[in-house]
């Protein structure tokens, strides 16, 4: 009895093993580091973008051009968290409509910074083929009004990553590329 | 009478031995004129040799400039981009760039790996979208690692490669 439920314990171990093994077998360890480095790389465009659509020195039509941009960054419907120190609520917005209110934001000077990006959740292989991973960062938002009015808050953001290999037509030519995407954006933490 | 005889013989031996030194003096003339000719159309044909040589390594070296002077361009619009404190000044050096594409839409791809002659592409951009990407992140721009041109001299693919 003892025998076979050891049996069946390595059995299943194995498997689970074999799985892991399987489902990172066509990455080598270099290859991964790349794909982990772009979509790191991916997150990091969005923090200057962001920084850039909330500064109100940005002209309106390079704002919308930005904004453009940064959208493409996103898989569609993602959504973006907003908190504040002024409410227990988070609200959650599409990207798109994330981006015009922060655009909005009333205030004279905005200042936002990202730092501290890491990964949270490893990028792993899913049955449906596309690699997931979530990524961590702490945002630092400053607004300040004209009036000395002034709110300021970190708060820390839980970022979906989609990687998915893809193929495409260049010139008559089949390129095939890893294509990252950024999910939902969650606030798991606000703070002064 | 007799004098006189020998006389016009020793005058008319003269004549022959004149007539024959000036026909020699000629014929030395002429194959002397024959040689410098000769040299002459050796020394052209060299001349012609040399010249097209010549025309040949420049035009060599004009393709060559060709394919290497729009990298060189490229990469120091790249940096003028990335370092731009305006954005005026930005968007001059963006517009100065396409004009070294065939079109904005030029296809550009980025290697993010490359192992055993497999690459691993980032999603493809165009250079148009590349070059604002570079005025928004201030970043410095991926190695050039290939440029193809189509045959008035214009880009037509843009191969970059991340450096890690």
């Amino acid at each position: 009895m003892l025998n076979y439920k050891f049996l069946s314990a390595l059995s299943f171990g194995l498997c689970v093993v074999s799985l892991l093994m399987a489902q990172n077998a066509d990455i080598s360890p270099a290859r991964k580091q790349a794909i982990d480095s772009l979509a790191l790389e991916k997150v990091r465009d969005l923090s200057k973008y962001i920084s850039i659509i909330g500064n109100k020195k940005t002209p309106f039509s390079e704002a919308t051009r930005v904004m453009d941009r940064a959208e493409e960054l996103f898989a569609p419907d993602s959504e973006m968290g907003v908190s504040s120190l002024n409410r227990k609520e988070i609200n959650y917005y599409k990207v798109r409509k994330y981006f015009e209110r922060l655009m909005a934001l009333n205030y004279d000077k905005v200042t936002i910074s990202w730092y501290d990006i890491h990964y949270i959740s490893d990028l792993e292989r899913q049955p449906d083929g596309r690699y997931v991973g979530v990524v961590t960062i702490y945002q630092r938002f400053e607004g300040t009004s004209d009036d000395g009015l002034k709110y300021k808050d970190t708060t820390k953001k839980d970022i979906t990553i989609y990687v998915e290999k893809k193929k495409t037509q260049i010139q008559g030519r089949t390129i095939e590329f890893w294509d990252v995407m950024l999910g939902d954006i969650r606030v798991s933490e606000t703070s002064a | 009478m007799l004098a006189l005889l020998v006389v016009l013989m020793a005058v008319g031996g003269g004549c022959k031995s004149k007539k024959k030194a000036a026909e020699a003096e000629a014929a030395a003339e002429k194959a002397r004129m024959e040689q410098e000719a000769s040299a002459l159309r050796k020394q052209q044909e060299e001349d012609r040799k040399k010249r097209e040589a010549e025309e040949e390594a420049a035009k060599r070296a004009a393709a060559e400039a060709n394919k290497k002077g729009p990298q060189a361009k490229l990469e120091e619009y790249f940096n003028n981009i990335s370092n731009s404190s305006n954005e005026a000044s930005a968007n001059s050096s963006i517009n100065e760039a396409l004009s070294l594409f065939a079109s904005s839409d030029t296809p550009v791809l980025i290697v993010i790996h490359e192992s055993g002659g497999q690459k691993d592409y980032d999603k493809p951009t165009t250079i148009r979208n590349y070059l604002y990407y570079l005025k928004d992140q201030k970043k410095q721009a991926d190695k050039i690692g290939n440029l193809q041109f189509d045959n008035s001299g214009k880009i037509t693919e843009v191969e970059l490669v991340k450096q890690n």
